[in-house]
Parts: structure tokens; sequence; C-alpha cells
């Protein structure tokens, strides 16, 4: 039987004074949460108690670096206590090499909640509290999504300090900056902005700390909190915001100018400004030759028309431009779908349907099953439905092409984009053929025009830019010539960004 | 917000209803599978007016189809065979062939062309051929087999009839311009004949060119010899080839003329257009020889190329009279003398019908016989001997030694 407590319950607001009750107050019910008494300098009179949230701390090093030189006589003799002992542990006395003095609850908490252990002086209203973060994470890995052929292979993990450990090993300056950012209102998650100071442009730098010091959410978990968060224009279906696996293609980025986001717990880079453009890259152009790379810079953008066009293109002719479809490929088509029961509308947005799915199966399933899925789905129910005459093999051939034109896509969100495009214009030509597929594409390019990602247009340099940039989009010039930096983010000294 | 979203959601939601319905918004919504796909058009003058028929494409499981209609005007015969027993929509912008029966092309070929120029889904390079001796629709049935369709025959002569030199399918767009700019304008005629039936699938008949129709002349069409149609395919830049027999020294030589470029100069006198300076321009291979003759001998090769300089001046002067007979001007000598001197000609101010029937028409030729095939005996080149390399000198200076 549980009797109603008669003591006055401690204060445990965030600027509320540390006492060994407030904390438990605040860890009360936490199963990791443990706390000891100690006595410094194996003095019994002399008590402070021990607070670590198990797990987040290495307890190896707790014990090692802070509790044998705490409870030393030889150390801490009998004059040690209150102050005087706070005084002697931050000059050094316990061999952590991050200590900090605590006044206030919330302060010391979120230490907790970071992997730092607490020492509560009750008496001082006072707590120290060392950094000794587990070391448990996962290794630096070769990434797994952004694959890489010939370059660098160590993709960021779910620890930030190891994140920016990568960095800063490939950017070895002092300019370098990471300015941290605790976001969340109950997960505290640390972000960090990434930047060159005195290189990128200081409006973006102050944009961008300004949005993502604004983002009010529970917790930054996922990729969406600080994306969506930080864009112009959140509604667009378009991706403003880089977000990369590779450290290289990040610090390669921070190297033109823009400005880096990084979370704990997501292993993630973000960048800012995005532009198309910049979606249409992968590092690898770098790697490669020149020609191959503007090659293949060309057959993405060649790919972009092909995967929003195709079915959209074909759904207009076939239904009322018939006079565009030259003639022996009009009588192959017209006997294609002589015995097929559906309306050529109905076939292709069945197709184009019937293909998102075998995508999300082959995605959500576990890999090997997933691959089979998607072999299954589309060499065997593809094959069958062109025997069955459920649908015509003209079809499945426009269908599939815009698929794997899709897949050329270097950023999967790009991918998406241009995937609920491609419905919007297919159904556009359903409707009204050629002159819907040509309003479709003019709301496209409106909307892509009107874009704006911290002041720099999204479609620069192909609007809102010189002509002459033109190029540095669509091809790699060699390296031995002189790289310009790109005009829209105003690097270096001088020049604001139109905010 | 609300608003903007729930009006693009039901906008949506209606695009995509009304087309999954097949009920979409534009007119000339057509299903692929009901189209009736007409690549030859025949027309042929009829008691009601107009006799029409159009020849579908052969499908995969179906053989190759012709329906034909009459009606008192093209456009009513062919509105009709459209709508009436086919069942199915039958489309004209796939048309390749338009071909007129010589009884219409006598009195109705304008409201041909005109229904082909004006039609909106006809193609304007839709080509034009006159059927002499016979009825189009006749024609049309003659060439359908049981697996090939007439409009495979007429296309397999369309491509090959510039390289056998016998005439050219002439467009809807060039007829038009022709008869817009000079008054006249030239059809390719073609005839049935009863020939070898070589495989299983063709038809009875066989179609092979007849030479040159002009328009715009009186009393019908005028209908050109084939040495004027030669001379004309030579005079208007639009000869690929053709395998002629020469007579030479005795022998009969068979070369094929592969090239043949006429440039043209005008001629002023006192400001005057006087005449016009025509020089051909013909190039040859020898392919083969009856008789004893000396292909490597410099004198025979002469010999020949004067010989062939001699046919295609004959085919050209035939040409030029024959315009000249008609008055009408269908070689666009006019047309060519103004893009050449339009300053002079604009400064003379007499105008074409006047200036044609007095004007002096020279015309040269300058023939090359290329290849001789010979590989016993080669040519004898002239400057063999410093042409010859370095080793061979050599190899000759040893062996005399």
């Amino acid at each position: 039987m549980f009797r109603e407590s008669k003591n006055v319950p401690p204060e445990t607001g965030e600027d509320a004074p540390i006492t060994a009750a407030a904390m438990e107050a605040v860890f009360a019910d936490c199963y990791d949460y443990e706390s000891r008494e100690l006595h410094i300098g194996g003095r019994e009179a002399n008590r402070v108690r021990l607070c670590f949230i198990d797990g987040l701390v290495s307890g190896s090093d707790v014990a090692e670096q802070i509790i044998k030189p705490l409870t030393d006589p030889g150390r801490f003799g009998g004059e040690a206590v209150g102050s005087r002992a706070i005084s002697m542990m931050l000059g050094g006395s316990v061999y952590v090499y991050t200590a900090k003095s605590r006044k206030a609850l919330g302060e010391a908490v979120t230490d907790l909640l970071n992997g730092f252990c607490a020492l509560i002086f009750d008496a001082e209203r006072t707590a120290v509290t060392f950094e000794v973060k587990s070391q448990q994470r996962r290794s630096v890995d070769a990434p797994k999504e952004e694959k890489v052929v010939k370059g660098a292979k160590d993709a960021f993990v779910e620890t930030m300090k190891v994140n920016t450990t990568l960095v800063r090993r490939k950017l070895r300056n002092p300019h370098l900056k990471i300015k941290e950012f605790s976001l969340g209102e109950r997960a505290k998650t640390a972000v960090t902005l990434v930047y060159i100071d005195g290189f990128t442009n200081a409006g973006i730098v102050a944009e961008a700390a300004r949005r993502v010091s604004r983002i009010e959410a529970e917790g930054v978990l996922t990729s969406s909190v600080i994306e969506e968060n930080i864009v112009d224009n959140y509604r667009s279906p378009f991706p403003q915001v880089i977000s990369t696996e590779r450290a290289d293609k990040f610090c390669m980025n921070l190297l033109e100018g823009r400005v880096g986001i990084l979370a704990d717990g997501l292993p993630l880079g973000f960048l800012v400004p995005g532009t198309f453009s910049q979606f249409m890259k992968v590092p690898e152009d770098h790697s490669a030759h020149y020609l191959v790379s503007s090659a293949l810079t060309l057959l993405r953008y060649a790919s972009v028309a092909l995967t929003l066009l195709a079915p959209a293109f074909y759904v207009a002719v076939a239904m009322y431009h018939q006079e565009m479809i030259p003639t022996r490929l009009m009588q192959s088509m017209i006997d294609a779908r002589a015995s097929v029961p559906f309306p050529t509308a109905m076939e292709v947005i069945m197709m184009l349907l019937a293909f998102e799915l075998l995508q999300e199966a082959g995605i959500r399933l576990p890999s090997p099953i997933g691959e089979t899925v998607s072999i299954i789905g589309a060499l065997i129910v593809g094959q069958s439905a062109v025997e069955a005459s459920v649908v015509s093999p003209v079809v499945v051939v426009v269908i599939a092409l815009a698929g794997i034109a899709g897949y050329t896509m270097p950023n999967q969100d790009m991918g998406s984009a241009l995937r609920l495009c491609r419905f919007f214009l297919v159904l556009a030509a359903i409707a009204l053929g050629m002159f819907g597929v040509a309003t479709g594409c003019g709301l496209l390019i409106y909307h892509l025009a009107s874009l704006e990602s911290y002041g720099v247009p999204y479609m620069t340099p192909f609007a809102g830019a010189e002509g002459r940039h033109l190029g540095r989009a669509l091809l790699r010039r060699p390296m031995t010539v002189k790289r310009d930096r790109e005009p829209e983010l105003k690097t270096g000294s001088g020049g604001e960004a139109r905010l | 917000m609300k608003r903007a979203v729930l009006a693009l959601t039901a906008l949506g939601l209606a695009l995509g209803l009304v087309s999954c319905s097949g009920m979409t918004i534009l007119s000339n919504y057509r299903r692929l599978e009901n189209i009736e796909l007409v690549r030859t058009i025949t027309a042929d003058a009829a008691p009601e007016g107009v006799t029409v028929s159009i020849c579908g494409a052969a499908g995969k499981e179906s053989g190759p189809r012709q329906y034909e209609c009459s009606g008192p005007s093209m456009g009513v015969a062919l509105g009709e065979l459209m709508l009436m027993p086919l069942g199915r929509d039958a489309i004209l912008s796939h048309a390749e062939s338009l071909l007129v029966g010589e009884e219409l092309a006598k009195t109705g070929m304008d409201q041909c062309l005109d229904y082909m120029e004006r039609f909106s889904e006809t193609r304007l390079d839709t080509g034009v051929l006159i059927v002499r001796g016979g009825r189009a629709l006749d024609l049309a049935a003659g060439l359908t087999g049981k697996e090939t369709p007439a409009p495979d025959v007429i296309a397999g002569l369309g491509k090959n009839i510039s390289r056998m030199g016998e005439g050219y399918f002439f467009t809807c767009r060039e007829i038009a311009s022709s008869l817009a700019q000079n008054g006249c304008a030239l059809v390719q005629c073609v005839k049935g004949e009863e020939g070898e039936k070589l495989f299983e699938e063709r038809g009875e008949l066989d179609i092979r060119p007849a030479g040159f129709a002009v328009l715009g002349t009186e009393g019908g069409p005028a209908y050109l010899t084939e040495e004027e149609t030669l001379g004309t395919l030579v005079l208007l830049n639009k000869f690929r080839s053709k395998n002629m027999d020469l007579e030479v020294e005795g022998t009969v030589l068979t070369v094929s003329v592969d090239r043949a470029e006429a440039g043209f100069e005008p001629v002023f006198e006192d400001g005057a257009l006087a005449g016009i300076d025509i020089a051909l321009k013909l190039e040859a291979n020898v392919i083969c020889l009856t008789g004893d003759g000396a292909l490597t001998d410099a004198l025979y090769r002469k010999s020949a190329e004067e010989a062939l300089s001699r046919r295609i001046l004959a085919a050209v002067n035939a040409a030029l009279r024959r315009s000249r007979q008609l008055g009408a001007d269908f070689l666009d000598l006019e047309g060519v003398v103004r893009r050449r001197a339009p300053l002079k000609m604009e400064r003379s101010g007499e105008s074409w019908a006047e200036v044609f029937p007095r004007l002096a028409l020279n015309v040269r030729a300058e023939s090359t016989l290329l290849r001789t095939f010979d590989i016993v005996d080669p040519p004898d080149v002239a400057g063999e001997e410093e042409n010859r390399s370095p080793w061979e000198k050599l190899i000759e200076s040893l062996n005399g030694s």
C-alpha cells in the first residue's frame, strides 16, 4: 500500500538549483539512469553524488578516470571538500579532458543526455560534469545509397562527432566553422552548421542559422524535419536541400560556397542552397574524364525529359495525334492494341501504378527478396500481361523506358518529384493531348523558375543567370582549366546574397 | 489556401475520371485499335461525279483492305466513305499517294488537288500520280495481293523510280507551288501492266512509270514522251541514275549515268534577256560492252562520251521544244533566270510569256566516262608517267638497264 509523501517535491525547472534529489526527480522512472554516492578522498564525511545515463557513458572511463582519482586520499586530502574539491576537479585532478561546472539543473540534465556524467555537490548547489561518452557507435563505412566507383568511401554515420571529424579531416582549415544548435523541445538533438568563414556568403550563413534555430519540433529524428523547415518553398515536390551521405560530396559543396548542416543521429549531411543543376551532378563527375563526365551529364538531362514526357507524349499521340506517328510504327501499334480491352488512358495509368507498386515493394522488402520481386514483376508479370492482352507491348516499353530514365537521377528526391510530375503530365495529356502536355510543361517550368533557394534562383544557370554560365551546368571543364566559382553563390569577400 | 487545395484536388479528380472513362475533352479522340490507316487514295470519274477508294495497310491478322464510294465530289465521296461502311475511323494523315484516273485528270484534277491541300488531315507531301489508260481504282485493286497491299507496291515504285531515271513522284506541295508560280505543273504518270507474278502474295498487276503529265495546259493534261521525261528530269536536276545503251563504233555500250547536272546562265543583250546557256555535266560508268570495243582506248572512250552527250542533249532539247510548244514553263526556266539575275530581269520589264518563245537556248554537254571496270587491261590514264611512284620508276629503270 502506497502512502502519499508529505515531503515537498524538489524544484525541477531549467534554472532550478542542482541537487541530487532534483536530479533524481527529473530522471524518475528512467531505467537507464544510474546514481551512486562517492566519498571524496575516501572520507565518509565528504559525500558527493555521481549520476550518469547507463549506455551513454563508458563505464570503464568513469571508473578509471573519475572514481579512481576522486576517491584517492593522496589526491583529495582532508581539506578537499566542497568548493575546494570542485576547483581541484576543474583544475585537472580528475583525468577527463572535458569538465564543466554547472549551476542550473537544465544544463546538467542536458550534459547527462549528451554522454556526460555529473558529480553533484548538494551543499554548493553545483554539479561538475565530465564527458565520458560511450564509444559504442557504427563505424565509418562505404556509402550505401550513393555508390562510389572512383572516390572516397567514407560515409557519414549517426554520430555527430564522427561526421564533423570526417569533414575536418578533408578540410584542414581553421576557417571551417562548425556552429552548434540544440533542436527539439524534447529530443534536444545537436545540429551543426558547417561553413567556411570568409568564403561562404555571410548572408546565406546567417539565413541558414536563422532557419535552423527556429525549427520547432519535438525532435530531429528524420531528415524531413530539417529539410522542410529550412527550404524556401516546402510545398514544392522538388528538393531544395542537397542531402548526401558522402563526406567528399559534402566537402566539395562546402568548397563551392554552400552551407552544410549535420544532425546528430542522422547519417546524412544537408547542403544549401540547392539548385536544379546541382541535383544533376554526382561526385564521380570530378573523377571521370571531363568529356565522359560532360556526356553523362547531358545524358542525365535527356533522362529528365524522357522520364517526364515519354508516357505523356505516348498518351497524347496515341489518343489524339495519330498523324504524328510514322506509318509503320502506327500499324504496329494498331495491331498491338487490337486485342487490348482497356482504353489507352487506363492502360497507361494502370502500368504507371503497377510500376510504382513494384518499385515500392522492391524498396520496402529486404534486399534479396526485393530484387526477386522486381525481377518477377518486370519479367514475368510484364510478359504475362502482354501475352494476356491486358496491356500492349508499346505501353510496356514506354513505361519501362520512362522508369529506367528516372533511375539515372543522382538524387532520389529529384527522381520522386519527377515521378509525381509524370503522373500530372499524363493526366493532362489524357485530357487535352499535346495541348495538355504543353500546358503541363509550361506550368512545370513556371513553377521551377519561380523557386528560389536562399536567394539563389532554383533554375540557375538556366534562368536568372547569364547565358555564358550555361555550359557550367551541362559540361565539365578539364581540371587544368581554372574553374570559375558559381557567381550566384556570391562567395568570397564582398556581396551579400539577395535574401 | 484550403480553397486552392480543394480546387486542385477536384480538378485532378475530374481529369482522372473524365480521362479514364474515355470521355476526353478534346474532340479528335480516336481509339487506336479502331483506326483504319489509309495509305493510298484513288479518284476516278464516275456518272455521279467521282468514285474514290481508300487502301488501308495490311494488318497482322487482316489482309489488305480497299473500300470505295461515289459522290458528286471527291470531298463528299471521301466523307461518306469515312462515315459509312467501315465501322472504323479512317484517317488520311498517313496517305502516301493519290492515284487519279486519266478520265478524271482531264476535268477534275483541280478538285483532287484542292481537297488534298485544304483538308486538315491530308499531308502536302502526298505523291500524286495519274493512271494512264485506265481507272485508278482498278489499278489499286490489281496491285493488291493476298498479303501485299497496293500502297506497298506504289511506295516501292516511289523509292526506285528516281534510281531508274524514269520519273519522279511530285508531291501535292510541289504541284501546288509550280501551278501558283508557273501556271503549270508536272505530275508523274503510271500504268498497270500484267507482269510476272514472282510472288504468290503479289497482285495481278504491276505498276510501271509512264512519263510525266503537264497540268495547266488547255484541254487537260499534256503527256510527255519517255525522252522528254528524261530531258525534263535532267533540266530539273532531279535525275539520279539511269542505265543507257549507246552505240559506239559499231558496238553497244551499256553505261550507268550516275550524274547529270544542269547549270543555267542567262544571257542579256542590251538589257533584255536574249537566251540561256545550259551546261550539262554528265558522269557515267561502263556496265557492259557488247561487241569488240576497245574500252581502254582513249579514242573509243571519247566516242562513248560523245554518244552519251548526244543522247542526253537530244532528250533535253526535246523537253525544251515541248515546253515551248505547250507554252508552259514546266521546266521553271523563269524561276531559274529570276534567281540567277533578279535585278536584270526586273529592269528588262518584259513578261516571260513574251520572252520565252524567242529565247536562244544553247545547250552543251560535257560527259565523262569514269570507270570501265576492265581489270585485265586498265585504262591508259593521261599523265601516267607523273603518277607513277618512285618505286615503280626504279624497277623500270633496273629492268631497262
